[in-house]
């Protein structure tokens, strides 16, 4: 897969092009960053097949709002990879993670397995970004939170629950840890 | 919501931590507010090399199509407009189809040549393309029974799944299967009897579950189609 190719320029204007109603334009899309899609929607959503439609929808909805896209709202990859995350998300909260979850022991498991996901992505970052020197001189609590929250797609109440916080507490240390963050990366 | 501190607002949206109210809340005001919707965007990009350390993983061949299947119709000029098709909600590809060009002729005329060396004739050639135009199939309808389709790319098939070959011998009888294919390069259908195939006819694949269509109806994504020729 080309993915790591193509630059968000081509990127920009791909979907500048799906703008006009070009399918080419959206094919060529779908067929650079499918893959990688699939696997950032499945961090969160935890399913192969599900992951699967979340990118279906997505590339209907980059369809619908290829118009909306303008640089001011960040990077063309930015805002192909929010459309997935945001699909992705909006699964999660519906519920239907938990309704595919099979018992308790089943959940302990993927659990464990998750948290090696979110800590993945964080230790796969090159030691010379910039993202990653500064989630490192964050408190390892904050840096957890804010990765399971990202790569996870974890709410609130299941960070406060996996990091054995009053619920109150993991969002401020959320917050600061965000804002340090920002700081670090000004 | 009080929009105070945008940078704030814009790493817990794009962190998925607002509750859906606040999300919503957040939304509309990103719509009226360039400020925060510019701020989002810095939020999207700072986290973004995360995104990219998640490594590809393989896309189902039916993933595209399904997608394709749900694109509303782009504006259609209705002079181009083409006839309509067995499955008549994707008219688009037919002016694709129309387009699907060169290539398409090209083989055409090899697949003819091919056809008139050996000794039975089909009675049509058609020449199958995707939705891109490129040539996925050619189906030679020999009537009587019999109708041979040669794969001209490589389909990666889910084991579930199965290619079915499809034509419309009339709009009053409706697609009719001609068969299934096994994923072979070439293979030999057993169709029912029907009508001696006509110049222009219809043939298309479709993704079906194993086995076949439920319906006797195309119910998958069609993955290539085109117009029967008479070899002359």
């Amino acid at each position: 897969m080309a993915a790591a190719d193509r630059t968000t320029e081509e990127l920009a204007a791909d979907i500048s092009a799906v703008a006009q109603g070009d399918r080419q334009a959206l094919k060529r899309i779908f067929d650079a960053e499918a893959g990688r899609l699939i696997a950032i929607a499945e961090r969160i959503v935890r399913r192969r097949d599900l992951a699967e439609d979340v990118v279906q929808d997505a590339f209907v909805a980059i369809w619908q709002k290829a118009h909306q896209y303008s640089p001011d709202r960040g990077s063309a990859r930015g805002w192909l990879h929010a459309i997935v995350r945001n699909r992705a998300l909006n699964i999660l909260r519906d519920g239907k993670r938990e309704d595919l979850m099979d018992g308790d022991a089943l959940e302990t498991l993927q659990e464990a397995d998750q948290t090696e996901v979110v800590m993945s992505a964080w230790t796969a970052l090159d030691s010379h970004q910039r993202l990653r020197r500064c989630l490192e001189a964050l408190e390892e609590t904050r840096r957890r939170g804010i990765l399971m929250a990202y790569v996870g797609g974890y709410s609130h109440g299941e960070i406060a629950g996996r990091l054995s916080l009053p619920l109150g507490t993991a969002k401020s240390w959320i917050r600061r840890g965000l804002a340090s963050l920002r700081e670090c990366m000004a | 919501m009080i929009f105070d501190d945008l940078e704030a607002i814009a790493d817990e949206y794009v962190l998925g931590l607002l509750d859906p109210a606040e999300q919503a809340a957040v939304e509309a005001e990103a719509n009226r507010n360039p400020a925060l919707q510019q701020a989002i965007g810095r939020a999207q990009d700072r986290f973004l090399p995360l995104d990219m350390t998640a490594a590809p993983v393989p896309v189902p061949p039916d993933l595209w199509p399904r997608i394709e299947a749900r694109l509303s119709p782009a504006k259609v000029n209705r002079a181009e407009e083409p006839p309509p098709a067995a499955n008549d909600n994707r008219l688009r590809f037919w002016r694709r189809s129309a387009f699907g060009g060169l290539a398409a002729s090209l083989l055409l005329a090899i697949g003819l040549g091919w056809s008139l060396m050996r000794s039975v004739e089909p009675l049509v050639v058609a020449v199958l393309v995707n939705e891109a135009g490129e040539v996925q199939a050619v189906v030679e309808d020999f009537g009587s029974e019999r109708a041979v389709v040669r794969l001209l790319t490589d389909v990666g098939l889910p084991a579930d799944r199965t290619l079915q070959v499809w034509t419309l011998p009339s709009k009053d009888m409706g697609p009719v299967s001609l068969g299934l294919i096994d994923g072979a390069s070439s293979t030999r259908l057993d169709p029912p009897s029907l009508p001696r195939p006509r110049d222009a006819q219809l043939y298309e694949i479709t993704l079906e579950p194993a086995g076949g269509s439920p319906t006797g109806r195309p119910t998958g994504p069609i993955l290539a189609k085109g117009f029967a020729k008479l070899p002359r």
